[in-house]
C-alpha cells in the first residue's frame, strides 16, 4: 500500500499530466498514428493475406520505436525541472514529505498519464485490429512492451531531471541518451560489428543492454518465432536463447532499465538532502 | 526551539559559514541580517534539512538531520521568491493543506483574515496572483498549520512597498507563542518584527543582540525627513539648522531632510511642534545594511561581538 502522502503527489502529478497540452498532443499522434498504420496495413491482408497483419504490426513497433522514447522524456523531465525552476519543488520539500515520497509520487504520476495516453492511442489501432481478426495476445503482448519502453524512458528523463541543474541540461541530456540508444546505438553497433567484425556475442549482449533493441527484439520474437525480419542479429539470438528467453531476456532487460535509472534518480533526488 | 552548535556548511570547497553556534528560544522574534550571500538562505535550508551541513542543528528538540519530517511539521516557510504552481489557489492550499495534516477551515480562516477570502480567490490561477498576494498565502498556509517556528527568507525582497508593509503588519501580529525568524539584509524589515538580530557575516555571527545594541554599537544616524506646508519651510529649516543634535540639514523638493541619532528622531519632531510649524508627514531612511555592518564590524568590539564570529 502506498503512503498516503505518496499518493497525494501521484494524483497531483496525474491530474497535472491530464490537463497538459503534452497528454492530448501525445493522444492524438498515437490515436492517429497508430489507426494509419493498423488500418493501412490490414488493407493489405485482404490482397495478400496474413502479409498484411504483419505490415501493421510492423507499423506499430516502429511507431513505437520512433515516438515512445521521446515522447517519455519529455513529462519525465519536466515533473522534476520544471517545479525545480518555478521553486515549487523546493516548496515542497520544506513541508513534512521525504525526497522518497516526493520522488516516488512524481515518478508513478507522470508514469501513470503516459500510459493513459498510450491506452487511448495504442487501445484504439488494438481494437480496430481485433475487429479485423488480428490475435488478442499479440495485441496485449505489443501494448505491454510499449508500456515497459515508456517506462524505461520515464526513468531515464526523470534521472536525467535529478542529475542535472537546470531544465535546459536536463532536456539536453535526455536527448543526448535517446540519441546514444535510438541512432548511435542502433547504427552504431552494426556499424562496428561490419567494420571491426566484433564477436557475435557481443552483438547478441548489446541486444539486451540497449533498451530499444531489447523492446524491439523482444516484440518481434512474439510473432516471428525464428527472427527473420530481424536479419542475422535476430536469427543469432533466437539460436542461443530461443523464442522464451529471448522473450525473457527482452522483458528483463526493460524492467532493469525501468529500476536502474528510476532508482539512480531516487537516490540523487534524496542525496543532497539533510534528512529523508 | 533552535539550536545551532559547531554548524558548518561547504560547496565545492567553498565554506558558506562555520562552526556557527545560536540558540533561538520559543516566542522569540528574530531577524537573520546578512549581505547578500552572507549564508542567509543556505542556513534557513538547512533548518529545513533541504541541505546537508555538518554540526548539530536541532529544532524543537529534534535534530534536523536524523528526524526531517518531524522538524519539518513544526516549521512553517515562506521563500524569497514564492513558488508557482500550476493550477488554482484553492487546489494548491488544499494540496498543502493535506501534505501537512492541516484543516482546510483553519487555513481558509488565516487568508480571510488576510484579505484573500478563499470563495473570491479560489479558483483564480496560481500564476495570475501577485507576488504579495502569494506571500501571504503562504504565510496563511504556515499560521494556518499551527507552527511553532515561522522561517522567513527574505519575503518582502520582490515586494513593492505597499506589498511589503502589509506583509511585514501581518508578521508582526502573528501570536506570540510562534517563534519567527526572519532572513533579511533591509533594516527597514527588521524593525517591525524581530527583537534580537543576528547578524552572518564573513562565515559566522558576528553580531547577536537587540537592534538598541546593534545601533548603538554602530553609532549610525539616520536620515529623518519631514513635509511641513511650504511657506514655513524656510522657517522649519532655521530650526532645524539650529539643533544641536542634527549632522546636516538637506531639502529635496517638498521635505527637509536631516541626519539625526536613530533615538532623536522624536525630539526633532516635537521642536518643530513647539514651534507650531505642523508636521504634514515624516519618514525615516536608514542606512544600508552594508554602511551599518561596515561600523558594527569594523572594530569588533566586545560591545558588538556577541555571537562566535
Amino acid at each position: 500500500m502506498m503512503p498516503r502522502r505518496t499518493m497525494l503527489f501521484v494524483r497531483r502529478e496525474l491530474v497535472s499530466s491530464l490537463r497538459a497540452r503534452w497528454f492530448v498532443a501525445y493522444s492524438i499522434i498515437f490515436v492517429v498514428a497508430g489507426l494509419l498504420l493498423t488500418t493501412v496495413g490490414l488493407a493489405d491482408s485482404v490482397v495478400y493475406g496474413y502479409r498484411g497483419f504483419v505490415k501493421a504490426f510492423a507499423g506499430l513497433v516502429h511507431l513505437a520505436l520512433l515516438f515512445v522514447p521521446l515522447l517519455a522524456l519529455f513529462p519525465a523531465v519536466q515533473a522534476i525541472a520544471d517545479e525545480r525552476d518555478s521553486g515549487a519543488l523546493e516548496y515542497m520539500l520544506s513541508q513534512p514529505v521525504t525526497s522518497g515520497e516526493v520522488y516516488t509520487g512524481k515518478w508513478c504520476g507522470v508514469s501513470a498519464a503516459l500510459l493513459l495516453s498510450l491506452a487511448i492511442g495504442f487501445g484504439v489501432a488494438g481494437a480496430t485490429a481485433l475487429l479485423n481478426g488480428v490475435p488478442l495476445r499479440l495485441i496485449v503482448t505489443l501494448f505491454t512492451f510499449v508500456l515497459l519502453l515508456a517506462l524505461v524512458f520515464v526513468a531515464v528523463g526523470l534521472c536525467c531531471s535529478t542529475l542535472v541543474g537546470s531544465k535546459a541540461r536536463a532536456m539536453t541530456a535526455a536527448i543526448v541518451s535517446w540519441l546514444v540508444l535510438v541512432a548511435l546505438g542502433t547504427l552504431g553497433i552494426m556499424v562496428a560489428f561490419v567494420r571491426w567484425g566484433l564477436p557475435e556475442a557481443v552483438l547478441v549482449l548489446w541486444t539486451f543492454v540497449n533498451p530499444i533493441e531489447a523492446f524491439r527484439i523482444g516484440v518481434v520474437s512474439t510473432m516471428d518465432a525464428d527472427l527473420s525480419v530481424l536479419g542475422p542479429v535476430g536469427a543469432s539470438v533466437i539460436q542461443r536463447l530461443g523464442q522464451g528467453g529471448t522473450i525473457a531476456a527482452a522483458l528483463l532487460s526493460l524492467v532493469a532499465w525501468i529500476a536502474g535509472p528510476g532508482v539512480l534518480g531516487w537516490k540523487l533526488f534524496g542525496a543532497e538532502r539533510a534528512s529523508g | 526551539m533552535i539550536h545551532a552548535a559547531g554548524v558548518t556548511k561547504r560547496f565545492d570547497g567553498h565554506t558558506v559559514f562555520r562552526d556557527v553556534a545560536f540558540t533561538v528560544g520559543p516566542g522569540e522574534r528574530v531577524a537573520l541580517l546578512g549581505l547578500n550571500g552572507a549564508g542567509k538562505t543556505t542556513l534557513i535550508r538547512c533548518m529545513l534539512g533541504l541541505v546537508r551541513c555538518d554540526g548539530e542543528l536541532r529544532v524543537a528538540g529534534h535534530p534536523v538531520h536524523l528526524d526531517g519530517r518531524a522538524v519539518r511539521s513544526r516549521i512553517g516557510y515562506v521563500p524569497q521568491r514564492p513558488p508557482q504552481f500550476d493550477g488554482t489557489l484553492a487546489e494548491m492550499v488544499g494540496f498543502i493543506a493535506q501534505l501537512r495534516g492541516a484543516d482546510l477551515e483553519h487555513i481558509a480562516d488565516r487568508l480571510q483574515a488576510l484579505d484573500l477570502p478563499l470563495e473570491e480567490f479560489g479558483e483564480k490561477r496560481i500564476r495570475v496572483l501577485s507576488g504579495g498576494m502569494l506571500q501571504k498565502v503562504l504565510l496563511a498556509l504556515a499560521l494556518g498549520s499551527d507552527v511553532e517556528l515561522l522561517l522567513l527568507d527574505e519575503p518582502t525582497a520582490n515586494l513593492d512597498p505597499r506589498a511589503r508593509r502589509e506583509f511585514l503588519r501581518a508578521i508582526s501580529q502573528v501570536e506570540n507563542n510562534t517563534t519567527v525568524l526572519l532572513a533579511s539584509h533591509r533594516l527597514g524589515d527588521v524593525d517591525a518584527v524581530a527583537n534580537r538580530l543576528l547578524v552572518l557575516n564573513e562565515g559566522g555571527i558576528a553580531f547577536d543582540g537587540t537592534p538598541d545594541e546593534l545601533w548603538a554599537g554602530a553609532r549610525a544616524d539616520v536620515t529623518l525627513w519631514i513635509k511641513v506646508p511650504p511657506e514655513r519651510r524656510a522657517d522649519a529649516r532655521e530650526r532645524l539648522r539650529a539643533g544641536c543634535q542634527l549632522a546636516s540639514v538637506q531639502a529635496n523638493g517638498a521635505a527637509i531632510g536631516v541626519t539625526v541619532e536613530r533615538h532623536a528622531r522624536a525630539d526633532v519632531i516635537a521642536s518643530l511642534r513647539a514651534a507650531e510649524i505642523a508636521v504634514q508627514d515624516f519618514w525615516t531612511e536608514t542606512p544600508s545594511l552594508e554602511d551599518l555592518l561596515e561600523h558594527v564590524l569594523t572594530p569588533r568590539t566586545a560591545s558588538v561581538s556577541g555571537g562566535n564570529g
